[in-house]
């Protein structure tokens, strides 16, 4: 297994440089004007202030140029200047990424948990009420877009009932906690501020549940239709031949059979949602990856399109691999070689 | 031991922890406005910041944060039109409209507590004028700006210009403290535009006189605002600021209704009336923002030349008050000209109306009684509430009415900014805003002639007969005339800009104020949307 993780470790840096090279192809060859966020609107027309603005941005360099300096620059960690925010793309995603890394642990882990219990319940009581209520439940998170469901949600507990607080990672009263992880609940708890934790643990609830629920559906489907197939197995009904108790016979023996193409699931949907969470980090204010990937595309901020891009290629890539490690635990017969 | 399921006592445990648990979930129903101190303002807003910088930022955000946390020499008064004093206590000009002399407050102190003197003017200005950013043609007319003694800067033109006191005023006239920027790397040389490196500190502290300062900026998330502990004039009500990133308009406003937002900026009609929350204020007031179209006659591939019969015939077909009720509920004016009502030179100006019989027979003398087809690309975008695909589809319906279909290509801005100054786009919509209180804004932008933005982007010289010859004997006779004789040939240019019918006034939005009660201070201020050091809260 050490040889194949050297091997795909080595491998990434490669693998990012494609798509790098590919993401700035793409940045400098799509339609649209980037001084669009670089110029007024009033001062597009002033050929002083153009030439300026283009000098002071590279703008002015042919794109083979242009890219060369980039990746010279990418290789001593300098992922450039946003467009749009005017500071280092690497200090806006370090900035962001502990936002999203936050929001999407919480969501996938009440997604997987929540999918999980829901996939095996529906598969061990098949074609019964729980089964059905726990498709529907699938069925919900998969189809109601979050723009809505969000929206329903913050105004019946955030505004009606006052149950949970509203958008953003804490309340504006409060300052952020001084920044270890990035994570405000991790940072508060270092820095011994129960109010602070218990606040950005709150704000946390609504955007998790909403962005998990969209996730769970996938989970809980992939469960089911595995633990019915494992059911069927012959050590199952030995098992259940030997007194294993129902539980037992379900957690021990069947869902770990069946979690491996979950697994892969899980994996994808977290890699997805780091960038990908846009609509849910919209609706509640999230200052997250997303949000940036989007206003970056929207303004064809170069330098943010690409760190993005890296940003989303890494998390799949990581995510990839720490899935085949996770094979390798959830069943022993699997070898990485 | 039995077979069966042995599930009782893991029950029990179960219970216990989901019980636990809930237990635990308790403290977390604790709603935002529990924790609101009586002293800090939250205010919901689609952040539009495009840097802090006061020489290089262009925004409406911008324009909120530079008033509050800087000072200009002048300011617009709570009128919304007389220019009042501000660093500068009083000021003259000479005969021939070409020197300014300030004379500035000996009171005034920057955050630090240095004074502010002539040489922080003379670096502000020079430096917003030679970055060549995003306001810098507000400056552009100023020759040199000298420093006689501390308390004196003496402003000098390139030409007379009777609106410099209203450029001087607009936000990005934000006066610095020269020697602390500078030694952050800010310039005001020559060549400041390559050698300024002072942006980076101007994104995490100000320098500036004004009721507050920065004291931590997070993009697309918050800005918060301190009071100035040297404020030299009355300390503001509210101690802190904090301005919450929220885009759309529901967001706001229920962050208005669950008391974790004050204020709320961007609220739009549809939102406001639907919504009926206790203690929120919504009211709506005059704005001077507003929505046009734009023909470019001189755009490639046009079906039919847009000549000035087609312009008026399309400009006839349009159903104004149709168009207001459509993309408002009717929370819109009319607006007569590309000058806002209300700024000089706007009275008396005849509104639009449709004419549906006059734009068909028009279009006959014109040559084209059938009609013809023509693109229209515009931001696909909201802005003041209005949704600019609705409005081009209710303009797409009017106009199929007279024979002239269009097909509508809605575009990111990005696009539209390379279509529009490329092969120009044969019809198109957008929204201006003002940058400060003066006509002279707009007749530049607007007028039709060479070298002005829309001449160019309406394919003036492509265009036979486009150039407005009287248009420019106007805009050069309001240089040199008295400001009190400004308004009437302001008035004469916008009604010839009516009769060019390149641009073509549609929408000027009522602007929402939707606030909690007890929040008092919160108006539409053409100086800078929201001045923030006359909120208070109760």
């Amino acid at each position: 297994m050490t040889h194949y993780l050297l091997r795909r470790l080595l491998a990434m840096p490669f693998l990012l440089l494609g798509v790098v090279t590919m993401a700035f192809l793409l940045g400098n060859f799509v339609k649209g004007d980037p001084l669009a966020s670089l110029l007024t609107d009033r001062q597009m027309d002033n050929p002083m202030v153009v030439a300026a603005v283009k000098a002071r941005w590279g703008l002015d360099k042919p794109i083979p140029q242009r890219y060369a300096i980039y990746i010279r620059n990418l290789a001593q960690g300098d992922l450039g200047v946003s467009f749009r925010t005017k500071r280092p793309v690497l200090r806006d995603l370090l900035d962001r990424l502990p936002a999203t890394l936050e929001l999407v642990l919480c969501a996938m882990t009440f997604g997987s948990l929540v999918g999980t219990a829901l996939g095996v319940a529906a598969a061990h009581w098949r074609n019964r009420l729980a089964d059905h209520g726990a498709r529907l439940v699938a069925l919900i998170g998969s189809s109601v877009p979050v723009f809505w469901s969000g929206l329903i949600a913050l105004y019946v507990f955030s505004v009606q009932f006052s149950w949970l607080p509203g958008p953003g990672r804490l309340d504006p009263a409060l300052r952020p906690p001084e920044t270890v992880t990035g994570f405000y609940t991790i940072d508060a708890l270092i820095a011994g501020d129960w109010v602070i934790f218990q606040n950005a643990l709150a704000h946390l609830v609504l955007p998790s549940v909403m962005l998990g629920w969209a996730v769970l559906g996938i989970i809980s489907r992939m469960v089911r239709a595995t633990m019915l197939d494992v059911m069927q197995e012959d050590y199952i009904i030995t098992a259940k031949a030997k007194g294993a108790g129902t539980l037992r016979v379900l957690l021990r023996h069947a869902l770990r059979n069946a979690m491996v193409p979950a697994l892969t699931i899980i994996g994808f949907s977290f890699a997805y949602l780091i960038t990908g969470a846009i609509l849910t980090e919209t609706v509640f204010s999230w200052p997250g990856v997303g949000s940036y990937a989007v206003d970056a595309a929207r303004s064809l901020d170069h330098p943010a399109i690409i760190g993005v891009t890296i940003v989303g290629a890494l998390a799949f890539l990581l995510a990839n691999l720490l899935t085949d490690i996770a094979y390798v635990f959830a069943n022993p017969r699997i070898r990485l070689e | 031991m039995k077979p069966g399921i042995r599930t009782s006592s893991k029950s029990r445990n179960a219970l216990r922890y989901m019980a636990l648990a809930a237990a635990a979930a308790l403290p977390l129903s604790l709603p935002s406005g529990a924790l609101a101190q009586s002293d800090t303002i939250v205010i919901a807003r689609d952040t539009d910041f495009n840097t802090l910088d006061p020489s290089r930022s262009w925004c409406d955000t911008c324009q909120i944060y530079l008033t509050a946390v800087y000072e200009q020499l002048v300011r617009v008064g709570t009128d919304n039109e007389s220019i009042v004093p501000r660093l500068a206590t009083d000021w003259s000009v000479s005969a021939d409209g070409l020197t300014y002399t300030f004379n500035l407050d000996p009171k005034a102190v920057f955050s630090d507590g240095s004074p502010v003197e002539a040489k922080d003017v003379a670096f502000s200005l020079m430096r917003l004028k030679n970055l060549k950013g995003g306001a810098s043609f507000l400056a552009e007319g100023i020759d040199a700006a000298d420093t006689p003694n501390a308390q004196t800067v003496v402003v000098t033109l390139s030409a007379p210009d009777p609106e410099f006191l209203g450029k001087a005023s607009a936000p990005y006239g934000a006066i610095m403290n020269s020697d602390v920027v500078a030694e952050h790397g800010a310039k005001a040389g020559a060549d400041a535009d390559s050698t300024d490196q002072g942006e980076a500190w101007l994104l995490e502290n100000s320098a500036g006189s004004g009721a507050y300062v920065l004291d931590s900026y997070r993009p697309d998330d918050e800005l918060r605002l301190v009071v100035n502990p040297n404020y030299y004039r009355t300390a503001p009500d509210a101690s802190t600021i904090v301005m919450r990133e929220a885009q759309d308009a529901v967001s706001q406003m229920q962050m208005l209704q669950s008391g974790g937002a004050d204020i709320a900026m961007q609220v739009d009609p549809d939102t406001a009336r639907s919504t009926t929350a206790e203690g929120v204020t919504t009211e709506l007031v005059p704005s001077y923002n507003f929505i046009y179209v734009a023909l470019s006659p001189g755009a490639k591939g046009l079906e039919v030349p847009l000549t000035p019969k087609i312009r008026e015939a399309i400009g006839l077909a349009i159903d104004y008050e149709g168009i207001l009720e459509f993309t408002t509920g009717g929370a819109a004016d009319l607006i007569a000209s590309p000058i806002p009502t209300g700024f000089p030179g706007t009275s008396g100006l005849p509104m639009p109306v449709q004419d549906v019989a006059k734009a068909k027979a028009l279009l006959a003398e014109a040559g084209s009684p059938n009609g013809f087809s023509m693109v229209a690309a515009y931001p696909e975008t909201n802005i003041y509430g209005v949704d600019l695909s609705t409005m081009m589809q209710k303009i797409q319906q009017d106009l199929s009415k007279v024979g002239v279909q269009l097909q509508l290509e809605p575009v990111t801005f990005a696009v539209w900014r390379e279509r529009v100054g490329g092969d120009h786009i044969p019809m198109t919509a957008v929204y201006f805003a003002p940058d400060f209180y003066g006509s002279g804004q707009y007749v530049g932008y607007f007028g039709m002639v060479p070298g002005v933005p829309w001449y160019n982007r309406a394919g003036g010289d492509d265009a036979d007969g486009l150039a407005n010859a009287k248009m420019q004997e106007l805009m050069e006779a309001v240089r040199t005339v008295a400001p009190a004789d400004a308004p009437g040939l302001y008035n004469q240019m916008a009604l010839e800009m009516i009769k060019d019918r390149v641009i073509i006034p549609l929408i000027n939005p009522k602007l929402v104020l939707a606030y909690r009660n007890g929040i008092t201070g919160v108006r539409n201020a053409v100086c800078c949307n929201l001045p923030l050091e006359e909120l208070s809260k109760n």
